[in-house]
């Protein structure tokens, strides 16, 4: 099966790359913090060369978080508002009765199984999930970085509430990317081991048929219509 | 003794002074050596009478005789060789003490008899620290009540082999020294002090960067306070006392001398040496008694999702 379709960007894919690459970074290094008690914390603060260094890269990585975040929700918001691309990833009413309904299915209470669009509720609850806790990691973040000056505006326990928050989220966070989505991406999909769409951009079709029925049906009915008979398309 | 028990017995030194030559009998019989012989220690002296010896100074003489302790007292004498008065005198600093200079030489009593002599001794060089001490609440206790609990000088500066209290490990170091005592259950229990006030550091900004400075074992690239920083050094105060640079009135200017800008809100962000609890900084307990709830929830629903999709598609297909 050849056929395929561009399902993400290139922009979509360097999001993803430098994501992937800053959450590990800012994990190895906040985690290093937080554990600070444990051996292995020691060891690691001690092979990046001592605290302040891990710090320097800690808050480094952050700010380009921050930018990473910001510009994919500015730019996102731009895109829907130009008409360049539907708003897919909000969350509807429909992504409620296919938990619901997978949920039978899963519990062998059916046999039917949701049909998905282009985003399916598990993508959308992990993206805002990461949205929501991005934003609080910011703001947590910024917080912990500016102590002095977040205390003239706001009352002094902020600064440990802070602390406790970036340290929870953060150890939420990835332990819902180590179970949850390296689950979903390496073990749940026919792609089993790796479903290199994110780094490539292609979906073959006979997949998105599989996992995103309704994205390919608009897809089909869309072809149709232009009449176009090219092996390969983009939408 | 024939000789030196004869109080006008007296030598001129060098520099034109003169020197007494006499020993006490009574408080050389009463010391802790009295039962030994003259030439245990001047072993050296094998005639009477002995041969004449020339110094340039008193300071001469001290650096002859003192030598003589390291016959019997040689770990105590090795230990001083690593130790920051030893230091001196090898730079040939005229005022830095030799053993004689703290235990006597022949009317040498327990050091630590009562437990405020040594608070004393250090102080006769010392004085600026040992007003300090005297006025602190571990002074008053020792000098007021003769208190067992509290540290005299060398309980945190070992006398023989003492380090530099002003280098960068000492400071570093000051959490664990404060903590022999301080996080001693049994010793913190008599006066209703917390004996979480290591834990409660050591788990803190300060506390974190401080024992991760004092591993890398390099001088630290910034400054992080330990104990005394806030509670002060030798003239540690009460908490609760009018004159404590920790009750709420002075905290602001204490954490002014590192964070200059710091705003009237800034000290409520240390919340004492507290673990969180609804009477003591609800907001930061209940921030982790969120995460500690929702972690297992989102974490175990997951997988819980996980587990019951296997168990659709592997198993009952």
């Amino acid at each position: 099966m050849n056929e395929y379709v561009i399902r993400f960007s290139i922009r979509q894919r360097i999001e993803h790359v430098c994501a992937m690459v800053l959450f590990v970074m800012l994990a190895l290094t906040g985690f290093a913090q937080k554990f600070v008690q444990a051996e292995w914390a020691q060891w690691t603060i001690e092979a990046m060369g001592g605290i302040d260094r891990v710090r320097c890269f800690h808050r480094g990585a952050g700010v380009l978080f921050t930018a990473l975040t910001v510009s994919h929700l500015v730019l996102g918001l731009i895109m829907v508002i130009r008409a360049r691309a539907q708003p897919s990833i909000i969350p509807t009413r429909k992504d409620f009765h296919d938990a619901a309904m997978m949920m039978r299915y899963y519990l062998r209470l059916s046999d039917e199984q949701a049909r998905f669009d282009r985003y399916d509720y598990r993508q959308k609850f992990e993206y805002w999930g990461m949205v929501l806790g991005s934003g609080l990691m910011i703001v947590t973040g910024f917080i912990l970085c500016f102590p002095v000056l977040t205390t003239r505006v706001l009352p002094g326990e902020i600064i440990p509430a802070a602390r406790m928050a970036h340290g929870g989220e953060g150890l939420l966070a990835f332990l819902v990317v180590i179970t949850w989505h390296i689950y979903n991406v390496h073990f749940a999909t026919d792609e089993f081991s790796f479903d290199s769409t994110i780094f490539s951009g292609k979906i073959s079709l006979e997949r998105m048929e599989k996992e995103h029925p309704l994205e390919y049906a608009q897809l089909r009915a869309e072809k149709e219509k232009r009449e176009g008979t090219a092996e390969a398309f983009e939408i | 003794m024939a000789c030196h028990g004869n109080p006008a017995l007296s030598s001129k030194l060098q520099n034109g002074e003169t020197i007494s030559l006499y020993v006490d009998r009574n408080g050389f019989a009463h010391s802790v050596h009295g039962k030994f012989e003259c030439v245990a220690c001047h072993f050296d002296v094998s005639r009477v009478p002995h041969a004449a010896e020339q110094f340039v100074n008193r300071r001469a003489v001290t650096l002859r005789y003192y030598e003589l302790c390291k016959r019997c007292h040689f770990q105590e004498y090795s230990r001083l060789l690593d130790g920051v008065h030893y230091a001196e005198i090898a730079k040939g600093n005229p005022r830095a003490p030799t053993c004689v200079d703290c235990h006597g030489a022949h009317a040498i009593a327990p050091p630590a008899k009562p437990r405020v002599l040594i608070s004393r001794t250090c102080a006769r060089c010392h004085s600026g620290v040992g007003a300090a001490y005297a006025s602190s609440v571990h002074g008053r206790a020792l000098t007021e009540e003769n208190n067992p609990d509290v540290p005299v000088c060398t309980d945190c500066h070992d006398p023989h082999n003492n380090s530099n209290p002003l280098a960068a490990s000492w400071h570093l170091n000051i959490p664990q020294l404060c903590a022999r005592c301080h996080a001693s259950k049994e010793r913190m229990a008599k006066y209703g002090i917390s004996t979480e006030v290591l834990t409660t550091y050591l788990n803190d900004f300060h506390g974190v960067t401080a024992s991760l400075y004092r591993s890398e074992h390099k001088s630290p690239v910034e400054f992080t306070a330990t104990c005394t920083d806030c509670h002060g050094v030798h003239n540690i105060a009460r908490v609760d006392g009018a004159s404590s640079p920790l009750i709420k009135a002075n905290l602001l200017s204490t954490c002014r001398r590192c964070h200059p800008d710091a705003s009237a809100s800034f000290p409520s962000a240390w919340i004492g040496h507290y673990e969180p609890s609804p009477e003591h900084a609800p907001l930061v307990y209940a921030v982790k008694l969120f995460y500690l709830l929702f972690i297992p929830f989102v974490i175990g629903g997951l997988g819980l999702q996980i587990i019951l999709h296997l168990w659709r598609i592997v198993v009952r297909r």
